[in-house]
């Protein structure tokens, strides 16, 4: 998929486990995992938002679109 | 509402396994009977639901063969669809009900339906030719709207097949 989630990427920057993400933003830890490794075919705004807040960063941090 | 499905489901489960049991004995009536025919023509008198067809047996050997080899596949056809049908019932979850395997078995379902009409026009086709032949002859035409049912379940199916990416895609949404 042209969308690449970049969540590990920022994850490590701000030092947090994705135990941790998954408390601070209450998703379980499978669709965190499944977010994390690019298997998620849609994101909701609402989880978007949470993960900016968690991370304290922009939708663009998260997500890339590439053309391959 | 759920629970009503569920009920309805298993009652249809109950129903699909009455008509598997009895096309399966209806086939096998059928089959004995012609097995029983060829060491016995007697018995031909009072063949399948009271058919005299002793004189055929004895004339035309061969017709008579294909007439009862075209009138048991069609329950056996029509006894495999009730088995898919068992297979449909037993695996669908109501909670995720759209899962490949069973749109798979409904495609298989609208096949055999299509194959059983298919079977019923080579029957009846060549009933009538017999009884044009032959006047007198106790066969029966058989009733063939199949095509219509193996039509609505071809595209239960492909819509099924729609609500398996739906659900997929619903999985995937985080």
């Amino acid at each position: 998929m042209p969308i690449i989630v970049n969540l590990d990427v920022m994850m490590a920057k701000r030092k947090m486990s994705l135990n941790e993400l998954s408390e601070k933003v209450d998703l379980t830890l499978a669709n965190l995992s499944i977010l994390k490794t690019g298997k998620a075919k849609a994101i909701r705004f609402s989880t978007l938002e949470a993960i900016c807040k968690a991370l304290d960063c922009q939708p663009g941090d998260l997500l890339e679109f590439s053309k391959e | 509402m759920k629970k009503r499905t569920e009920i309805i489901l298993k009652i249809l489960n109950v129903f699909a396994w009455i008509a598997f049991i009895a096309l399966m004995v209806k086939a096998g009536a059928i089959l004995f009977s012609y097995c029983y025919t060829i060491f016995k023509p007697e018995a031909a008198k009072n063949f399948y639901e009271g058919q005299n067809l002793y004189n055929f047996r004895l004339s035309h050997f061969w017709q008579y063969t294909l007439t009862v080899a075209l009138r048991a596949i069609m329950p056996i056809l029509e006894s495999y669809t009730a088995y898919l049908i068992i297979r449909v019932l037993s695996k669908i979850k109501l909670s995720s009900p759209f899962t490949m395997e069973i749109a798979n078995v409904l495609e298989r379902i609208s096949f055999f339906i299509l194959a059983t009409w298919a079977v019923t026009i080579m029957y009846n086709s060549f009933a009538a030719w017999l009884i044009k032949e032959n006047p007198g002859l106790p066969l029966t035409i058989v009733s063939g709207d199949f095509i219509f049912l193996a039509g609505i379940v071809f595209v239960f199916a492909q819509i099924f097949k729609k609500g398996v990416e739906l659900q997929s895609e619903n999985e995937l949404t985080v």
